[in-house]
């Protein structure tokens, strides 16, 4: 294969591939744009209908408000934990670092449903009943290290010369780690944050099985995906990405507004 | 000694986190899957009844489908990833960037809303791709919708990019020149594949496969929307013993067998990782 055939090849490759990768997001979009109980494409009608009606449904703002408070204190959580576990992980020299680092990755290689159905069982032995509260629990046993290993990418690329000259100056360690080392790690908790809540927001695996009576979006669509079908099920879905959608552009604008500020 | 105690504290919180959240509730289905059938104490007499149940009545199957469907998807998706981590290596700096973020962008929707995607596209009759064949062509096609061909799609379309971002990462470890030279020096297309990108990328690819491997095992969203009732996988059948069987110790004993094969898999591979040179650089 010559070189000149090469590139637009494998430009085309890339068109198939992000086709593919979008066609049923794509999907999605098409359907809920319809007014039949069942899906007939093309329709008949095309529609906003849907949205009216998700919109003004009860139960669309209950499940916003159920995976918006396990998002919430997710990724508060998760973002104090990865950063003091950040510093273990990449900063700190200790005996013992090497299995810690194994250890924080383990729950990101396992299977969520299983780590769901162990936490289920777990919670259940305990007499704990799962609520919405088992369930923010259960995303932060996964996603603390997901935002611990973010952070810890971006500490892999900090000069600790910095905090030596500032000790060397005369500042307290409390000093050293608010006006140089959270400053400098500052890219990385933003990012690990906003990964810890799309992820969260997104999470199916581990919702089933812990969140008990309380339903999150994601588990309020895998059950109507299978009964109950009707265009209502992918205008909520639209809604829901687009709002998680929403949410990570304000805090992106907000963050680059302090950036702004600080300057 | 003082950097040491800072390395000590800063473990703490997650340290607990994860004993309490991942280690304690591994070890109390491990306690389980040892009870006596059909028991909702932990401290019944020691058996190995449920593991020996999980082989003789027939729960095999859905481990070895879950297995074989993880194999497949990692193979599949490797293929896949390769020739996509060089196209994205070889557009522009501007457009390879752009369409990373492209490729990224699906892992933050929900698998449920892509996944449900998926079955409006294939369904039958009015799905999106039947019905627009048959407006627009006149033609008439049927479906893999509730099908384990269906299952596997959606398992390799989940997790695509698992294996893709990790192998991008290793293929960057390749110093261009290495590759230049070997050309140089007459190699084959071939053998620069195989002896020269393939070994020098491989801990990428080993953290992407492995990835791949571990999720994929344990998926269940994917057999539910789109395989029907075509296939029982892994976590199905233990989601079953547990909540409508109520046998909570060969749920436990299945989950625990799920478990044995991920560390199978895990463990080998992750002590030759070394994460500080990988992610450093």
């Amino acid at each position: 294969m010559s070189r000149r055939l090469k590139a637009p090849l494998l430009a085309a490759w890339l068109g198939v591939v992000l086709t593919l990768l979008y066609l049923p997001i794509l999907s999605v979009v098409l359907a809920s744009l319809a007014n039949t109980r069942y899906m007939r494409f093309p329709h008949k009608v095309w529609t906003l209908d849907a949205y009216r009606e998700a919109l003004g449904a009860h139960d669309t703002v209950q499940l916003h408000l159920t995976s918006l408070k396990i998002a919430s204190v997710v990724v508060l959580l998760a973002t104090l934990i990865g950063i003091a576990g950040a510093l273990a992980f990449a900063r700190y020299d200790w005996h013992g670092r090497r299995m810690f680092q194994n250890i924080v990755l383990l729950p990101i290689f396992f299977p969520q449903p299983v780590l769901g159905l162990a936490l289920l069982l777990s919670f259940t032995a305990a007499g704990i009943a799962p609520t919405w509260q088992t369930a923010a629990f259960a995303h932060l046993v996964w996603i603390a290290p997901i935002v611990t290993l973010v952070i810890s990418i971006r500490l892999y690329g900090y000069d600790a010369a910095q905090e030596e000259a500032a000790f060397d100056l005369g500042a307290s360690r409390l000093q050293v780690f608010r006006e140089i080392t959270l400053p400098a790690l500052m890219p990385g908790i933003i990012s690990g944050a906003l990964f810890g809540f799309l992820l969260s927001w997104s999470n199916l695996p581990l919702s089933v099985f812990t969140t008990g009576a309380d339903t999150t979006l994601p588990e309020w669509l895998f059950s109507r995906t299978a009964t109950n079908y009707s265009p209502l099920v992918p205008a909520v879905a639209v809604i829901a990405t687009l709002s998680s959608a929403l949410i990570v552009l304000l805090v992106v604008v907000l963050a680059q507004a302090a950036k702004r500020t600080r300057r | 000694m003082r950097r040491g105690l800072a390395g000590y504290l800063a473990m703490l919180p997650i340290g607990v986190l994860l004993t309490i959240g991942f280690i304690l509730p591994i070890g109390i289905v491990a306690l389980y899957s040892v009870m006596p059938p059909r028991t909702f104490e932990m401290t019944g007499a020691l058996t190995a009844e449920n593991y020996l149940a999980a082989f003789t009545d027939g729960y095999w199957r859905p481990l070895m489908w879950s297995a074989l469907g993880a194999s497949l998807t990692t193979i599949i998706c490797l293929i896949f990833a390769w020739p996509t981590a060089k196209a994205l290596e070889s557009a522009g700096h501007r457009w390879s960037t752009a369409a990373a973020i492209l490729i990224a962008l699906p892992i933050f929707i929900s698998e449920s809303v892509r996944l449900f995607g998926g079955s409006l596209f294939l369904m039958p009759g009015g799905g999106i791709l039947a019905g627009s064949l048959r407006a627009w062509f006149d033609l008439s096609i049927g479906s893999i919708l509730n099908t384990r061909l269906a299952a596997l799609l959606g398992l390799i379309y989940i997790h695509f990019p698992f294996v893709l971002f990790p192998l991008i990462l290793g293929l960057s470890l390749v110093p261009k020149d290495q590759i230049e030279a070997a050309h140089d020096l007459g190699a084959s297309r071939w053998q620069v594949f195989w002896q020269v990108e393939l070994p020098l990328a491989a801990p990428g690819a080993a953290i992407g496969a492995l990835l791949c491997f571990v999720l994929a095992l344990g998926a269940n969203a994917e057999a539910a929307i789109l395989g029907g009732q075509a296939v029982t996988v892994a976590t199905h059948a233990i989601e079953q013993r547990f909540n409508y069987a109520q046998d909570w110790p060969l749920g436990a004993a299945l989950t625990m067998l799920v478990i044995l094969i991920t560390a199978l898999v895990v463990f080998p591979i992750m002590r030759r990782l070394d994460f500080d040179r990988l992610i450093r650089r």
